[in-house]
């Protein structure tokens, strides 16, 4: 039983990250419209981008810097890309953005080479706070922290900023905000930036608990899309509370049938599509 | 040019397509210089192996291992004075993708053998598929038992160790130094059961008790659920028999959770590669490694190494660059004894095949048994060297020929018959 609860809440910590992996997902897809399938390749440049940077920034600033970095490799994608794809069908930007994760993948091969890197992570966040409850380390409650600081901090762009409150105009009605004069383009150049810098910030921070591969993207990318349909496409607080779930689902079933704790999140994710496409906090409509 | 002139001297598209054109066509009026006589066609060895995947960093040095093998021999005459070719296919680490990729090898480019493969399931696939086309299959990685045992057929060989060999390279030290309680976290397909199967038989033949285990899926990013089942049995050893990335997120993880501290971590197979993509705090434990590049009392090995890296840039050959290299020198000797590329002979010239000091670069010089074609590779069972710059990441404690731990022919239950 002990065991059981220990899982569950180590779940919790799972899905505060699979949770921060999911925003800048969700934010692209919710006012780009666009299903980034090259948000893992983000994440794993950035991760790149900051094993460089260490040497001479540290790790708290490359944690800043390299986001950044991968933001502005972000801008020239939409530019180049991904912008020419808005008012098409959906299909066209799925297969642009497949075809960009697998470039971006073999760039990373190509410059940083296909053996994976060892990113190191502080010392003193690289142990457990407690001999009892050993799987609470000072790494996972940072990440865990990032992931609440920066979603309310999201949360309150959105709300209270011009900028988030024309994102969310934008995510409900695009054309009739860009018939009252908001430049649509560079709202969402903006908005999609953002996006990667999350998609950056994850991807670090992943780097210091799995190998840093050019591969790394691939193994955290389905969780969040998993979280995001659970959660509710368009949704934020769906992603956030979407990637609790399934981090909590599967940690338990590791207490009681290890084999199927990858599985368990596509099972939830057939329930969820089956009794209610658009997800837990998805707008009426979306998927439906 | 009156094109030219039109766009103001500026080459515009017509143009560009118009010299793309020419330049191809002038490269067929001056092809480069041949080095071989023009009758002389290649001997081409398809390699089947992972170049993207889970397996991508080990599939790539046997790539490597098997192009700078085939370099070698290419300015020594090649294979029966025609040069060699190795033709590189990604199977992304799955058996279909394996034998799609092996069966257009076969039709397009007619390769003469095939060599490769780093996933246990894909090598099984393609040793299949091999026997049914009646080519020649050198595996290089796939370590499951069954591949020489109950399923082996007579145009498979293997340059890796069974995962019986590797196995009981350190099991009785393990045992012996650390305890008899065992758990294992084993990824979830043949190569992680074989490896199970093996030590859970070797551990409680040594009189040792298995108190837990847990399958994982392959490509598991997060280990955290798993470790606290781990820890919970109290094992004396946590035996980790896990591939690719997995392995090092694992050990990251390990080390995040101080579970290394509690018990002691061990396994079979842990690699050059793995060692170097982890941080130093994360370097530890006790392994069965397959090859080591530091040999010193052994000649020819440290020459090897070196012209390796030099042609790699820097990169030091792996146990996983070895197979690769050794496979190509194998198939080369045992056609150039065959005086033939078939496949029949060449695999009848291969049963019995000792590896010359300079291929085999270990102590002993190791056999492709005739019974089930399973080359006796010694094992280097020892500890990472924690604070070791690369590529010096490896303390090797004993060297195990591979002929003293191997199970005897009649115990791998192999049966070969050949094509009539």
């Amino acid at each position: 039983m002990l065991v059981i609860l220990f899982n569950a809440f180590n779940g919790l910590i799972q899905g505060a990250f699979y949770a921060l992996m999911a925003v800048g997902l969700s934010l692209i897809l919710g006012l780009n419209g666009v299903i980034n399938f090259a948000h893992g390749g983000f994440m794993a440049m950035a991760a790149y981008f900051a094993y460089t940077l260490v040497p001479y920034v540290g790790f708290w600033g490359a944690l800043i810097i390299a986001p950044i970095m991968a933001g502005g490799v972000g801008y020239v994608v939409e530019q180049l890309i991904v912008r020419r794809l808005y008012l098409r069908d959906p299909l066209y930007s799925l297969l642009a953005t497949f075809g960009l994760a697998l470039i971006i993948q073999d760039l990373l091969r190509t410059i940083w080479g296909a053996q994976g890197v060892p990113l190191a992570i502080p010392d003193f966040l690289n142990q457990p706070l407690s001999q009892v409850y050993f799987f609470l380390t000072g790494y996972r409650l940072f990440v865990v922290a990032l992931a609440i600081i920066s979603t309310t901090g999201l949360f309150a762009v959105l709300r209270f900023t011009r900028l988030g409150i024309r994102i969310r105009a934008g995510n409900s009605d695009l054309e009739t905000i860009a018939a009252v004069g908001v430049n649509i383009y560079l709202l969402r150049s903006a908005n999609f930036v953002l996006g990667i810098m999350f998609a950056g910030l994850a991807g670090i921070l992943a780097a210091g608990q799995i190998g840093l591969t050019p591969t790394m993207g691939d193994q955290l990318i389905m969780p969040s899309f998993v979280a995001i349909v659970v959660g509710g496409v368009g949704s934020l607080l769906g992603s956030l509370v979407g990637g609790l779930i399934i981090g909590v689902a599967s940690g338990v079933t590791a207490a009681v049938y290890p084999a199927a704790t990858e599985v368990i999140i596509y099972v939830i994710m057939g329930i969820m599509l089956v009794a209610r496409p658009r997800g837990l906090f998805g707008q009426e409509g979306l998927l439906e | 040019m009156s094109d030219q002139n039109k766009s103001g001297g500026l080459i515009d598209r017509r143009g560009l397509i118009k010299t793309g054109a020419a330049l191809g066509a002038a490269s067929l009026l001056y092809p480069p210089k041949p080095s071989w006589g023009a009758s002389e066609t290649p001997i081409k060895i398809g390699m089947v192996d992972s170049t993207t995947g889970n397996f991508a960093v080990l599939g790539q040095s046997a790539i490597k291992g098997a192009q700078f093998a085939a370099a070698e021999l290419n300015k020594k005459g090649g294979i029966l004075s025609r040069p060699v070719q190795v033709l590189v296919e990604d199977d992304a680490g799955s058996p279909g993708t394996g034998v799609d990729k092996a069966s257009r090898l076969l039709d397009q480019s007619q390769v003469d053998f095939f060599t490769g493969t780093t996933n246990s399931a894909v090598s099984l696939s393609i040793s299949q598929f091999a026997a049914a086309h009646n080519k020649l299959f050198v595996c290089s990685g796939g370590h499951v038992d069954k591949l020489t045992g109950p399923a082996c057929n007579w145009a498979t060989f293997r340059t890796c160790s069974t995962t019986w060999i590797m196995t009981s390279g350190n099991s009785g030290t393990l045992v012996e130094k650390f305890g008899k309680k065992w758990y294992f976290l084993t990824t979830d397909y043949a190569f992680g059961h074989s490896e199970q199967d093996d030590y859970t038989k070797q551990v409680t033949a040594l009189g040792g008790t298995i108190v837990g285990g847990a399958l994982v899926p392959v490509g598991t990013p997060d280990f955290s659920s798993y470790l606290i089942q781990a820890r919970a049995a109290k094992p004396d050893v946590l035996c980790l028999l896990l591939a690719g990335d997995d392995q090092i997120n694992a050990m990251k993880q390990i080390t995040q959770f101080g579970i290394n501290k509690d018990m002691h971590i061990a396994g079979a197979l842990f690699e050059l590669e793995q060692i170097a993509a982890l941080p130093e705090e994360a370097r530890y434990g006790s392994w069965s490694f397959e090859w080591y590049w530091n040999q010193p009392k052994v000649p020819h090995v440290l020459d090897f190494a070196k012209r390796f890296a030099a042609a790699n840039k820097g990169q030091y050959p792996s146990a996983r660059v070895w197979f690769g290299y050794a496979s190509v020198h194998a198939i080369a000797l045992a056609a150039t004894a065959a005086k033939s590329t078939d496949s029949v002979k060449v695999a009848k010239a291969m049963e019995g095949l000792t590896l010359p000091p300079e291929v085999a670069l270990q102590p002993t010089l190791p056999t492709y048994r005739p019974e089930d074609h399973q080359l006796m590779l010694g094992m280097f069972p020892g500890t990472v060297n924690q604070h070791g710059k690369y590529p010096d990441l490896i303390n090797v404690q004993a060297y195990v020929p591979g002929a003293t731990i191997a199970q005897t022919p009649a115990q791998t239950a192999c049966s070969i018959s050949y094509p009539t």
